[in-house]
């Protein structure tokens, strides 16, 4: 069994490995609940085809919780971008052992990295409810529900009223 | 200095010879999931970015992501987008489990690889204990009307959906 351990020494010695080493298992543990919680929330407890603009920016921008919601958004991003990116650097360099083919490999993927950083951390910071283009979604819906409860005649005012809320929420 | 390198073939069919038991389709499985998740998370957040670009298109990727094109649904886009969704939450809770997997490997290795065997099916059954549910629900979303028990669960769903969003 000593062998068998001693074999397995997969912890490296030093430097930014080991650095490197270390963030892989504590942004793991944190992405564990941050990933997870996120699907449950965005999957399960809604569904992909009720999620869209309204709904986000509701999110983002409620007053009492939306701060919660960018902090969780906003570690998660950081954290998966970095986690996801130093894994694909370890798989590529077990592949690609020349030195200069390894320099230009980190170079290529931290700055893909740094991009898809400053884009993630830029769109949950700076964000701003587009109040214009919800009301103009929201009076096309009426409009549209207006019309069909028009041809229909089916139901009472109150139900029409009503679909006419729940498609303007939507 | 020349090192002699095989080709991609050969390793390829070396490394399906090699006999490292449950642990080598563990490591295959964490790494091909990873790989799936970041190629996903690329993805997300370029069509995210567009929340504060273009609500207009954003809300045109939403639509596709739940198989609308232009708002017309097509059953086919539905279906393969709402099942490539139920393979990339099967790929998080594969690579979330087996991720705790390693980090115990890793504070305790001798004790671990002497489980070794436990352990993979330990997180084998994690993992479906978690995905049989999940994937009742995502397929029952889109095969079932929510008429009877599930639209009971879905009213007070709602209750969690008011605070979790």
């Amino acid at each position: 069994m000593a062998v068998t351990a001693r074999s397995r020494r997969v912890k490296p010695a030093g430097g930014f490995e080991l650095a490197a080493w270390y963030f892989m298992r504590i942004s793991g543990l944190f992405l564990v609940f941050l990933a997870l919680g996120h699907l449950c929330i965005m999957h399960l407890i809604h569904n992909v085809e009720s999620i869209n603009y309204n709904f986000v920016s509701d999110r983002w921008t409620n007053p009492r919780t939306g701060y919660i919601w960018r902090l969780w958004d906003l570690t998660m991003v950081n954290l998966a971008i970095l986690h996801g990116f130093n894994g694909l650097r370890q798989i590529l360099e077990e592949w690609i052992n020349q030195a200069k083919s390894r320099v230009l490999l980190r170079t290529g993927i931290w700055i893909f990295a740094g991009a898809l950083l400053l884009l993630g951390n830029y769109a949950i910071l700076m964000f701003v409810k587009d109040a214009d283009y919800l009301k103009n979604r929201r009076d096309a819906a009426a409009d549209a529900v207006t019309v069909k409860a028009g041809v229909e005649r089916s139901g009472s005012p109150r139900t029409r009223a009503s679909v006419v809320v729940f498609d303007a929420q939507r | 200095m020349s090192v002699y390198r095989r080709g991609l073939v050969s390793r390829w069919v070396e490394g399906l010879r090699y006999g490292g038991g449950v642990g080598q389709w563990s490591w295959l499985r964490h790494r091909s999931t990873g790989l799936g998740i970041l190629l996903y998370l690329v993805v997300h957040i370029w069509d995210t970015f567009l929340v504060i670009f273009s609500p207009a298109s954003y809300d045109a990727i939403m639509g596709i992501y739940g198989g609308k094109f232009d708002g017309v649904e097509y059953p086919l886009l539905r279906w393969a987008f709402r099942l490539g969704e139920l393979g990339l939450i099967a790929s998080v809770v594969f690579h979330a489990v087996n991720g705790l997997r390693v980090i115990l490997f890793d504070l305790s290795p001798i004790r671990a690889v002497g489980a070794q065997k436990e352990l993979f099916w330990a997180v084998t059954a994690l993992f479906f204990f978690i995905m049989i549910p999940v994937a009742f629900i995502v397929i029952h979303s889109l095969v079932a009307e929510p008429t009877t028990v599930t639209a009971a669960i879905m009213l007070r769903l709602d209750l969690v959906r008011s605070f979790a969003y």
